[in-house]
């Protein structure tokens, strides 16, 4: 009782409870050690695809950390800590990775300790300057316009069809931060530019915007996925894991492989932080999650077309399955050191010149 | 009739000592857990920042271009619209808190009131997240209401009615902290007063503005301000009703920080956002306190 608490005794509850705090504190470190790992995931279909994965293994048990918003915003979360760091791998792109390699915060990936890196595409690996592998592909998404065809007011057959009045309040265009800004470098390319001459796409950017169309600026997936399933707007720019959650109840058509739109595919995979005591059994998850028939799992649960080259491409996912005549004429891949390096101004840009007239 | 002058109270030694004693933990915490993440956010926002990094680098150069870029039309438009938005919310929360205070206090049986206090409570306890949803459900683009708007003439994708929304969003959130703040100073309100000016022939509405307002006055500006702060900070209000169209200061201040990792240029909005609420607060706490003297 706590009129019956003595200094005394306080004193001695206070000591055993420390003492049953640091002794949680080893349990903990040893169990980390065993191979406990803090894997940073995305929601959905993506995360239920891990669990999957990891499930068909007994090495390694999870604590599951789901991003909020874009792949950046866990950075300022490591930023802050930095070195002592929680997690132990990271899910992410070309955009956080570059990031995260320019901090240095990444394991340097030896092929010998993830044997199954054989069997993904050289030319995706990233590398820092010196040549390291400093993250694991384990799939390619896409970020491309598309539309839910029953509810858009007019078959959008160009970019410019954006702006015709039918379409008013019916686009969902994403965030400025949303997908590094590529939906401006979609409309600059449209215009004649590219991610170093954004001119051209800032101009149609804010003719967009005059025009009305855009009904909703997603801010996260989430409010993606509930403005187009719910009939808010129709029409939109965003990643493969959001269009295919529309994609579930309702039909879609994804502007992937149309002369008029340009893809812009990523990889997603797995960045392997420094100063953690279990990055041996990191690892061996990491390859047993790439292997062929995890990395086929993997596609089929969560929407993202498989790296490596033993893994079965679901039907479903042929719309990012590119020939290589395909690929030059449909997909483009930014510099994204540039892309990356002009966050800031654009983020700014968006801010002076485009908000105000949304 | 004269003021009586105050005079300062001389505070013996041990008083002194008791004082320290009671304020230095609370003191310390302050210092701790407030004084020294603004320091440090001042620090942050005189660094340079190196586009593509996380936050400043270290030893980043000394600059006040984080202030500077601050100086511009768009960024004006932001800090009035968050302003705007809040100072409406917060004086039309007043509005119907305190008619709604008076009510409880002395319209409904202590039974009643209870019962409304407990509700007023668990309002404020409830998520904000919930009741945005909640509000975008029924009034947003969407909502159920959507047919009888557009019938009426209102087009739910205009930027008025988005505005009005986040309007409505943040007085539903108002109305129960302000309500339960003015509820106190309601209660010490002696309703004998009322009823005498009313039995010398003051009519109701004359016998509330002459002594209800006056004698609350106090607690009326406490929870305008409190309304306020709150409104002016709001984050998810404006994101999930504002539909990405409007932006308050909030969530320029979390894009700065969580999505483009400029650190320095968050904690420069940071500061002249704190710097502009000081502002507000001081300017009407004067007022009252200059009103209060005359």
């Amino acid at each position: 009782m706590l009129h019956d608490m003595t200094r005394r005794r306080f004193l001695g509850s206070a000591a055993a409870a420390g003492i049953a705090g640091t002794m949680t504190g080893f349990a903990r470190s040893a169990a980390a050690g065993s191979g406990n790992l803090t894997a940073v995931e995305w929601g959905g279909d993506v995360v239920e695809a891990m669990k999957q994965i990891a499930a068909d293994q007994n090495a390694a048990t999870f604590n599951w950390v789901l991003h909020q918003g874009g792949a950046g915003a866990i950075l300022p979360k490591i930023k802050a800590v930095w070195p002592n760091v929680d997690y132990d791998y990271v899910a992410g792109w070309e955009g956080s990775f570059n990031s995260m390699v320019k901090e240095d915060w990444l394991e340097t990936i030896n092929p010998a300790d993830v044997p199954n890196l054989a069997n993904i595409p050289e030319k995706i690996i990233i590398r820092d300057g010196k040549g390291n592998i400093k993250a694991v592909p384990r799939a390619v998404g896409g970020m491309y316009f598309g539309s839910r065809t029953d509810t858009a007011p007019i078959a959008v057959k160009t970019i410019d069809d954006l702006l015709s009045p039918d379409l008013k309040g019916a686009i969902c265009w994403p965030g400025p931060t949303q997908s590094m800004m590529l939906q401006i470098v979609a409309l600059a390319l449209h215009a004649g530019g590219s991610e170093t001459n954004m001119e051209p796409g800032w101009k149609l950017m804010k003719e967009l915007a005059k025009s009305g169309n855009i009904g909703r600026v997603a801010i996260t997936d989430i409010d993606f996925t509930n403005s187009l399933t719910s009939g808010e707007t129709s029409v939109g720019f965003f990643a493969e894991p959001g269009w295919a959650a529309v994609a579930k109840n309702f039909p879609v058509t994804r502007f992937t492989k149309d002369t008029n739109f340009r893809a812009f595919l990523y990889q997603s995979g797995f960045g392997v932080l420094k100063n953690r005591s279990n990055t041996k059994a990191t690892l061996d998850f990491v390859n047993f999650a790439i292997s062929p028939d995890m990395n086929s799992l993997y596609a089929k649960v969560a929407g993202e077309a498989p790296l490596n080259s033993k893994a079965l491409t679901p039907d479903n996912l042929k719309h990012l399955s590119f020939t290589s005549d395909e690929f030059s004429s449909f997909v483009y891949v930014p510099d994204y050191n540039v892309v990356l390096e002009q966050q800031d101004a654009w983020s700014k840009r968006w801010e002076q010149d485009i908000a105000p007239l949304l | 009739m004269t003021k009586a002058k105050r005079q300062p109270v001389a505070i013996s030694i041990p008083d002194r000592r008791d004082a320290a004693l009671t304020l230095g933990p609370a003191l310390l915490v302050f210092a701790f857990g407030f004084l020294s993440p603004l320091i440090n956010l001042a620090i942050e926002s005189l660094k340079e920042f190196t586009p593509g990094r996380v936050g400043s680098v270290e030893n980043a150069a000394a600059t006040v271009q984080n202030y500077y870029e601050l100086a511009n039309q768009a960024f004006a438009s932001v800090l009035m619209t968050t302003f705007w938005i809040g100072g409406v919310a917060a004086i039309i929360g007043q509005l119907v808190a305190f008619p709604l205070a008076y009510f409880i206090v002395r319209r409904i049986s202590p039974r009643m009131r209870a019962l409304t206090l407990g509700f007023l409570i668990t309002l404020v306890l409830s998520s904000v997240l919930i009741k945005t949803y909640a509000i975008e459900l029924t009034f947003g683009s969407v909502g159920i209401f959507r047919p009888l708007l557009l019938t009426l003439g209102f087009s739910p994708n205009s930027r008025e009615y988005i505005n009005i929304v986040v309007t409505a969003g943040l007085v539903h959130s108002i109305i129960p902290v302000a309500t339960l703040t003015l509820i106190g100073a309601m209660q010490s309100i002696d309703p004998r007063l009322l009823d005498a000016a009313q039995s010398l022939g003051a009519p109701g509405w004359k016998a509330h503005l002459s002594i209800t307002l006056p004698l609350s006055f106090p607690a009326l500006i406490s929870s305008t301000l409190v309304s306020l702060t709150f409104a002016i900070s709001a984050f998810v209000i404006p994101m999930v009703l504002g539909r990405g169209r409007v932006l308050f200061i909030s969530n320029v201040i979390y894009t700065r920080f969580s999505d483009i990792a400029n650190y320095p240029s968050g904690a420069a909005i940071s500061l002249v956002m704190l710097a502009a609420a000081l502002a507000v607060v001081a300017v009407i706490t004067f007022a009252q306190a200059w009103k209060v003297s005359r």
